[in-house]
């Protein structure tokens, strides 16, 4: 049985990631921002990539567990690296140059965080009935303290400012708890709380991410910036049709309509190419790869194990449907990647991280 | 736990995200295929007007006229050789300019670039009638900035042009776009965020040859908003008339809320040359001149204080009990140091301190800066802000600095007692700017109050407070009355070094200041002081670069009060 869904990971895995070279060749292509290199760059991550996954695989994926707060604690203060130099640079960076490789720490955040807290959530002992703890200690125990830690890094990255790698962050502590079982009561107490600082949050943005946000309800608020994003994208997806304009021949992404084409919006070129048997081929490897996610997830006796999976899956299933509806004008433009196919050495690798968690932990 | 849930979610949302691909794709694909076919959106941008900025009295310092621009864009260029030939003859500019500054600015294919910037309103009819001929041609309504003043408070003003690459890296995350216009200096830097007009523009649907086929969608610009300084641009006009041919700054501030009357420095620089393309020529002159018509002395010019610099240090000596008042010493024109001699301006024979400060008395501030010591004179110095930021509102304010002895010996230079020597009459290494002699002498005035330099009044109609912060230094009153008493005698009494300011009817005092400076320009000539008992407290400064003895302030300053009494400013 383990063995069955090894294959399945390494299978899925591996076509996303083929798919996403034969995009990313002709959204670079004849592309005049960013050139062919990027192509060839997405290449070689592919190919460490897989030795990545293949030795993680081999790796008992407790020693994980050893290490989760020590990672999200080094996580966390890189974070705050990356907001006190970026500072200097009048605070709009989101990398950081470690011994000569630049990364985003944010997007390796997503991963660091579903170690800490499934090392954390996964300690909780059973209460007895005679509980030790009064009902406020298990709600700062189970919940307000777990939500700081998240709340943390959430917040050093909003300063980036990263609002959709921010909210990402939420999306993961809140499925985890969720995969948790805490009671539906609190689930709801939290969403009113959650409504009743909307308009604080919603305060603290800069006017241009508000302007991001609305232009999403109301694309002709801004046709010149985001707005004309969005309906560039959605002409391309669309005037895909059903079997796509061929490889290297959509019109709107040649013709250099889209700006991020090889990163945020590179959806859009699958769905200009190769048309709703392109979309639906995507969609469908991401619902699988997930689905065996959550098989694993089901499958396994230990706790901190199914936490990971569960994370592995969120993280996997927010990213491609935020994305996809991004592209779609569904979603406000919220800066989040497509898993393996956006271009991008920091996104790519953390996707390779998680299948190696996962490949490591099927065998268990 | 709740695995199974999550699935179901996981699989609900799948199945949303597909039955849009397929309404998207499948059922409008039709439609959005026509229009990427046959159709193209283009943009075309409006900037929002820039904010006014008006002076204390309501006079337009800075305001926006509408001219036309003349743009390209780039997709639907089709005979790239005859357009341009074509805009070359009409606008009269060179084929190769023109070609140059397309290439320079062009970002997406979809998005017009400006080659030509003001042009006239008949060269603007001339290429509306053209545009069948050129699909890709399009002339749009724009703003230009003026400043009717020209060179009056330039230096505050600043400028506005189009952004250098490095900006629009920076500011691209903040909603900027390449063809922004933003402030350069003065308060147009500072208060851009607040000036500038946020772009609207029409997003259109053209058919393959070019034509409109529908509006898509509209955005109103939005105007930027007016601020109103706290410059009297008629004070400002005087000081700029009493600078020229010299170089030099003139600053008035009300020692009461900091507010800046005038800040003039000479050279100074006429701001429309930025706005104006086809002056390109005058900027390049401004850049080159030796004499830097672009630097705001007031702020980031560093020079000693000389003289005026002898007041930390009397109050140095005052408040650590090292003197009174009535202490006395004998000048005889010189003070003898191993064998070396440090001069005074006369010889004046015994001096208490009312009198030293007077007749800025050399030989008595030696003996003062050697009995308090280096170390207590770089302390109050400090105190009253020199060598610190006054964090004016103008940006790229310089510190200078105040030397340290003990920071002088650690990196190795050693601290003679010549150096607290110089030091005590503010020769030296000690460097400084004028507005930090202006908010020093307004703190003396105010008896210790000190106060926030500021050059912001209302922004839009609101008043701004934040700069009315107010900071009462841990000195004895008493000790600034004394010092205030020289400074009377500077000005009324008949020796003193600023007689030629003591105007009937009004009470001035002050302190003059002549530094030496490097080289064989000669010395700088200071006048620091204020004007008691008026309607208004205002402290002002009159600073000459190389430009003499501290009489020549003295009459610069003379001049000055004499054409603000004349305007009731007084």
């Amino acid at each position: 049985m383990g063995r069955d869904l090894e294959k399945k990971i390494w299978l899925y895995s591996l076509i996303i990631m083929f798919i996403g070279l034969v995009v990313l060749y002709s959204a670079s292509y004849n592309n005049v921002r960013v050139g062919q290199k990027v192509f060839f760059d997405q290449l070689g991550f592919a190919g460490i990539g897989i030795v990545i996954m293949y030795v993680l695989g081999r790796i008992d994926y407790r020693k994980f567990y050893d290490s989760a707060y020590f990672l999200y604690a080094l996580n966390v203060f890189v974070l705050f690296l990356v907001l006190v130099t970026g500072r200097q640079a009048l605070g709009a960076s989101r990398w950081i140059d470690i011994a000569g490789i630049s990364f985003q720490p944010s997007e390796f955040m997503k991963l660091t965080l579903i170690l800490m807290l499934g090392r954390y959530f996964s300690r909780r002992r059973v209460n007895l009935s005679f509980s030790f703890l009064s009902k406020t200690q298990l709600i700062i125990r189970d919940f307000i303290f777990p939500f700081t830690l998240t709340l943390i890094p959430m917040f050093l990255i909003f300063k980036q400012p990263d609002l959709g790698t921010a909210l990402l962050l939420f999306g993961i502590f809140f499925i985890m708890l969720f995969v948790g079982g805490i009671g539906y009561r609190y689930i709801l107490s939290f969403f009113i709380f959650c409504l009743c600082f909307s308009p604080l949050a919603w305060h603290i943005l800069k006017p241009y991410q508000r302007d991001r946000l609305l232009v999403f309800l109301n694309p002709d608020k801004d046709p010149l910036g985001a707005g004309y994003t969005i309906i560039q994208s959605k002409i391309a997806i669309g005037s895909g049709q059903l079997f796509g304009k061929g490889w290297l021949a959509g019109t709107q992404s040649q013709l250099n309509f889209l700006p991020e084409r090889h990163t945020d919006f590179i959806f859009s070129v699958v769905g200009e190419e190769w048309g709703l048997m392109g979309t639906l081929l995507v969609l469908a490897m991401y619902f699988l790869l997930i689905h065996t996610a959550i098989n694993i997830a089901e499958q396994i006796k230990d706790r901190f194990g199914v936490y990971v999976c569960i994370g592995i899956a969120a993280i996997l299933a927010l990213q491609a449907i935020i994305n996809i509806g991004m592209v779609m004008g569904l979603f406000p433009i919220v800066g989040i990647t497509l898993p393996f196919i956006s271009y991008g050495r920091s996104s790519f690798f953390v996707c390779v991280f998680m299948m190696g968690f996962l490949l490591s932990l099927s065998k268990r | 736990m709740r695995i199974k849930v999550f699935r179901i979610i996981v699989v609900i949302l799948f199945i949303i995200t597909v039955l849009n691909l397929i309404y998207i794709q499948a059922i409008r694909g039709g439609y959005y295929y026509d229009l990427s076919m046959n159709n193209r959106i283009r943009v075309v941008p409006t900037e929002g007007w820039r904010g006014r900025i008006f002076d204390r009295n309501g006079v337009l310092l800075a305001d926006n006229h509408r001219t036309y621009n003349v743009m390209v864009t780039p997709q639907d260029v089709k005979d790239g050789e005859e357009l341009f030939s074509f805009l070359s003859s009409a606008l009269g500019i060179n084929e190769r300019v023109l070609l140059r500054t397309y290439r320079l600015r062009e970002v997406a294919p979809f998005e017009p670039v400006v080659v030509a910037e003001n042009i006239s309103r008949e060269q603007a009819i001339v290429l509306e009638e053209n545009t069948y001929r050129f699909p890709s041609l399009m002339v749009q309504e724009s703003f230009r900035r003026i400043y009717p003043l020209r060179e009056n408070s330039a230096h505050v003003l600043g400028y506005v042009g189009k952004m250098n690459e490095s900006d629009i890296n920076l500011l691209e995350e903040y909603g900027y776009s390449p063809q922004s216009l933003v402030g350069y200096l003065g308060v147009e830097e500072y208060y851009n965020e607040i000036l500038r007009g946020d772009t609207g523009g029409l997003q259109l649907e053209v058919n393959s040859r070019g034509q409109q086929v529908r509006l898509l969608s509209f955005k109103e610009p939005v105007k930027g908003t007016d601020i109103t300084l706290t410059i009297d641009s008629k004070i400002q006009g005087a000081a700029l008339n009493l600078l020229q041919s010299k170089i030099g700054s003139i600053i008035v501030m009300d020692a009461d809320n900091g507010e800046i009357l005038a800040l003039t420095n000479f050279p100074a620089f006429d701001p429309n040359l930025f706005s104006d393309p086809k002056s390109s020529s005058g900027v390049q002159g401004l850049l080159s001149n030796s004499q830097s018509p672009l630097l705001n002395r007031a702020i980031k010019g560093l020079y000693p204080p000389g003289s005026v610099f002898k007041i930390p240090v009397a109050m140095a000596a005052l408040d650590l009990n090292k003197i009174i008042p009535a202490t006395t010493f004998y000048c005889p024109g010189f003070y003898e140091l191993g064998g070396r001699k440090f001069g005074c301006s006369h010889v004046h024979g015994p001096q208490n301190l009312i009198e030293a400060i007077a007749h800025s008395c050399n030989v008595y501030f030696f003996h003062v800066g050697l009995t308090v010591g280096a170390d207590a004179i770089y302390r109050y110095a400090d105190l009253l802000g020199l060598g610190n930021l006054t964090r004016v509102d103008i940006p790229y304010e310089k510190k200078g600095s105040i030397p340290h002895r003990a920071q002088n010996i650690l990196s190795g230079k050693r601290w003679y007692t010549g150096n607290t020597l110089n030091f005590s009459i503010g020769q030296g290494d000690t460097l400084i700017t004028p507005l930090q002699l202006t908010r020093m002498m307004a703190t003396v005035f105010n008896d210790g109050l000190q106060v926030q330099p500021h050059i912001i009044r209302l922004i839009g109609d609101k008043a701004v407070l934040r700069y009315n912060a107010k900071q009462q230094l841990k000195i004895d009153p008493e000790i600034f009355r004394i010092i205030k008493q020289g400074l009377k005698g500077a000005v009324q009494s008949e020796s003193g070094t600023a007689h030629v300011l003591d105007i009937a009817g009004f009470d001035i005092e002050g302190k003059t200041g002549t530094a030496q400076s490097f080289g064989e320009k000669g010395t700088h000539a200071w006048f620091v002081g204020y004007v008691a008992g008026a309607k208004r407290r205002l402290t002002f400064c009159v600073f000459l670069e190389h430009g003499g003895g501290s009489e020549n302030a003295c009459w610069v300053a003379r001049s000055l009060l004499e054409a603000m009494i004349k305007d009731g400013a007084i």
